[in-house]
């Protein structure tokens, strides 16, 4: 897969998904909100990956189901090839989700268990009325079957029938049938065996050379999302923190939440493991989204943090290394420590 | 190399002997559901030194939860039975306990840590009364005494504000908080065995580290062993001494972990390895899955169970199941390839 193509699919600005929570005893009460997806601005070029990591609950799914307006956003914008989703009508909306499908996590959970599975797959192709008769039909799905390396013959079967690798590839014939440009992958693999996930991931990239795809890859495995992607957007808390490309994002993370989180991915060499070492310096775990902290939203587990931190967010910027970041440190005019510091600081622990 | 000797894994090393905390020999266990009889463990053995984490690893249904909970006695019964095999804890014979001996085992020598801890934690008891319960049956102590040492457990685990935490609900720690507590409920008795089963599964990559660095300084620290379950090889590659893969209820490749990553012998290992994206490894680097699928424990195919999915199987794999076999100093495999023949 090639990055080359300047051109832009998906464009998304400042994006914001809150959800209002209710109490009382008949709900009318608001409670609070939960800011999933606070501001999230992002491009996915046709024919790339992008992919987006973070841990649980800082809104990757939230920011996917946004874009599709499966959830509604707050506010921002979507544009998906010239044409502004987040103003659609309902009837143009239905027309316009055919270039964008999703594939989910659960491969238990996401088909319908009382359709047989020339149903499931074949149901896009009925919503956008894209078949002459019913062979055709039969055919599409008998195509799209062969395709992701399932039977034709295993039509009339229902999900319960079969394994959790051969019920994603289901999913993903689905995905497909309505000829879509994005897909959105909502953590594909993550719940296979990975003796599976290495057959899924092959199909990913398979279909995406053949049907030049593009995608909007979400997963927290960080090998498995080196892998597959381009460029690769690191999410904290509602936030984006650092977006770049793929390898330099594994060589040379820049903010101190991506540095922290490669450095909690272990290799599967015991050799490499021993000289590694583990960076003990993020303590704590995820604050809430429903109480975040001010300022930057991870100061409170950052060792970096300075008192512009805990009152300022910072914006998502450009450094010289050509990484977008979200941090103070890396921006001259909030800062009072550098980035210096920093890399110093990571000169030391990898000597 | 050395010539490959054809004998059983009969545990012969004598210095090795006397550092041996548990020993499993010849573990089968069975589930009987509908007519039909699972072999979900099938003559495993192994042995777990002191102050070692021994990894078992393998495929969702290969036995490796089973395992585990035969050793402790956990197994349902009906529909499951343990019905042969031997397991020695420290010299004891732990398949030959009574029920009230196993269960004063279960709380102080040997700790279980569970992949999910809401559903192994009482919703409606205070952290610190679940933590110094079985301390105070196993160990006794005054109420002052034990809330001192749960608040000491607390901050050993590393939970911030202990001492106001003993009085929350599980409800009312995050999911790493939980496990970390489930964690401190197993450390209250100073265990000599901790068996984790996927502890780390449901959290998240940063919490999963803070975790198991945990478990590894604890280990460090008292010399506890610990039997780490988890499908996550660079896990594995970070916290374990060695390795047992199991495939179909059985261990199909044994040693250190020095060994076993760097000369897997066992073609399912392996596909184990080639089969998952490295971040130490160019990144445009295509992925060799295993093809098929794991067998029907009930109808195991004939002679090695793997050879259907096995890329290097000849005829012998189809008709002789292979034994596990001495491959080096300490490196076992049941296999009838040479996989490293070109
Ligand atoms: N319908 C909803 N109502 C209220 N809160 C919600 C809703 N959906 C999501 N949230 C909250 O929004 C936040 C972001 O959730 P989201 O599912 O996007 O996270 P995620 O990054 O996909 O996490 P995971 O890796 O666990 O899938 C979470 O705090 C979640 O609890
Ligand atoms: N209570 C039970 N009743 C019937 N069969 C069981 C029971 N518990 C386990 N089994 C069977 O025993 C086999 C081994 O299961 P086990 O839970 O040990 O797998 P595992 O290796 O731990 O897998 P995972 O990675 O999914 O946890 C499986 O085929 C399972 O269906
Ligand atoms: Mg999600
Ligand atoms: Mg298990």
């Amino acid at each position: 897969m090639s990055t080359n193509h300047n051109d832009v699919l998906l464009d998304v600005q400042d994006l914001k998904v809150h959800f209002k929570l209710h109490g009382g005893l008949f709900g009318q009460k608001q409670t609070g909100t939960v800011k999933a997806v606070d501001g999230v601005s992002f491009q996915v070029r046709r024919g790339e990956t992008l992919g987006l990591v973070g841990e649980s609950g800082c809104g990757k799914s939230t920011t996917g189901l946004g874009v599709l307006r499966m959830v509604e956003p707050t506010a921002g914008k979507v544009t998906l090839d010239g044409i502004d989703i987040t103003a659609l009508n309902s009837a143009a909306l239905r027309k316009a989700r055919r270039r964008m499908q999703m594939v989910y996590q659960d491969p238990f959970g996401a088909l319908d268990p009382r359709m047989r599975v020339l149903d499931i797959i074949g149901e896009p192709l009925l919503i956008h009325k894209m078949f002459k008769d019913k062979k055709d039909y039969k055919a599409q799905v008998h195509d799209l079957l062969e395709r992701v390396g399932l039977n034709p013959n295993m039509a009339d079967r229902y999900p319960h029938q079969f394994s959790g690798g051969q019920r994603q590839r289901i999913g993903i014939a689905r995905a497909l049938a309505a000829r879509p440009e994005l897909i959105i992958c909502d953590e594909p693999v993550s719940a296979l065996d990975v003796s599976i996930q290495a057959q899924v991931i092959n199909l990913l990239e398979d279909i995406q050379e053949e049907f030049g795809l593009t995608y909007l890859f979400i997963a927290h495995d960080l090998a498995v999302v080196r892998h597959i992607c381009d460029r690769i957007m690191v999410m904290y808390l509602g936030h984006v923190v650092e977006v770049t490309d793929r390898d330099a994002l594994y060589e040379n993370p820049q903010h101190p939440y991506t540095q922290a989180l490669m450095s909690a991915i272990p290799i599967p060499d015991p050799e490499e493991e021993a000289k590694r070492g583990f960076d003990r310096s993020l303590q704590g775990e995820v604050p809430s989204p429903l109480n975040p902290p001010s300022g930057c939203p991870f100061h409170p587990r950052c060792r970096f943090a300075h008192d512009a931190c805990k009152t300022q967010k910072p914006r998502l910027m450009e450094t010289d290394t050509g990484h977008q970041v979200a941090c103070h440190l890396y921006d001259p005019a909030a800062s009072d420590i550098n980035a210096g510091d920093v890399m110093e600081d990571n000169l030391v622990r990898a000597g | 190399m050395l010539a490959e000797e054809t004998h059983r894994h009969d545990h012969a090393e004598p210095e090795t002997q006397q550092e041996v905390l548990l020993r499993v020999s010849g573990l089968k266990t069975q589930f009987r559901q509908d007519g039909r009889t699972v072999t979900a463990v099938d003559g495993v053995s192994f042995d777990v030194r002191r102050g070692e984490t021994l990894a078992i690893v393998g495929e969702s249904g290969s036995g490796k939860s089973v395992t585990a909970m035969s050793i402790l006695r956990l197994i349902p019964s009906p529909p499951g039975e343990i019905v042969d095999g031997e397991v020695l804890f420290d010299g004891k014979d732990m398949l030959g306990l009574s029920d009230e001996e196993i269960r004063k085992m279960r709380g102080s020598e040997i700790a279980m840590i569970f992949q999910e801890p809401m559903t192994s934690m009482n919703p409606v008891l205070t952290i610190g009364r679940q933590l110094s319960e079985p301390i105070q049956v196993h160990r006794g102590g005054d109420r002052k005494s034990l809330l001192a040492k749960c608040v000491d457990l607390l901050r050993k685990v590393r939970i911030p504000d202990p001492e106001n935490r003993v009085k929350a609900y599980p409800h009312q720690l995050s999911g790493g908080m939980r496990q970390r507590a489930m964690i401190a409920m197993g450390l209250g008795c100073d265990p000599r065995l901790i068996i984790a089963d996927e502890p780390t599964t449901a959290l998240d990559v940063t919490v999963q580290a803070q975790i198991l660095e945990l478990l590894k300084d604890l280990t460090r620290e008292r010399g506890t062993s610990m039997i780490l379950i988890t499908h996550d090889l660079g896990v594995v590659a970070r916290y374990a001494d060695r390795i047992n893969v199991m495939y179909a209820g059985r261990i199909v490749e044994q040693g250190s972990s020095g060994d076993i990553f760097k000369h897997p012998k066992h073609p399912y290992t392996l596909g184990l390895m080639s089969s998952i994206p490295r971040l130490d490894q160019p990144s445009g680097t295509r992925l060799t899955p295993i093809t098929g699928q794991p067998p029907d424990l009930s109808n195991l195919p004939s002679g090695c169970p793997f050879h259907p999915r096995c890329r290097f199987a000849e005829d012998r794999c189809r008709a002789e199941r292979p034994p596990l076999t001495q491959v080096s100093d300490q490196h076992w495999k049941a296999c009838w390839i040479d996989v490293n023949k070109p």
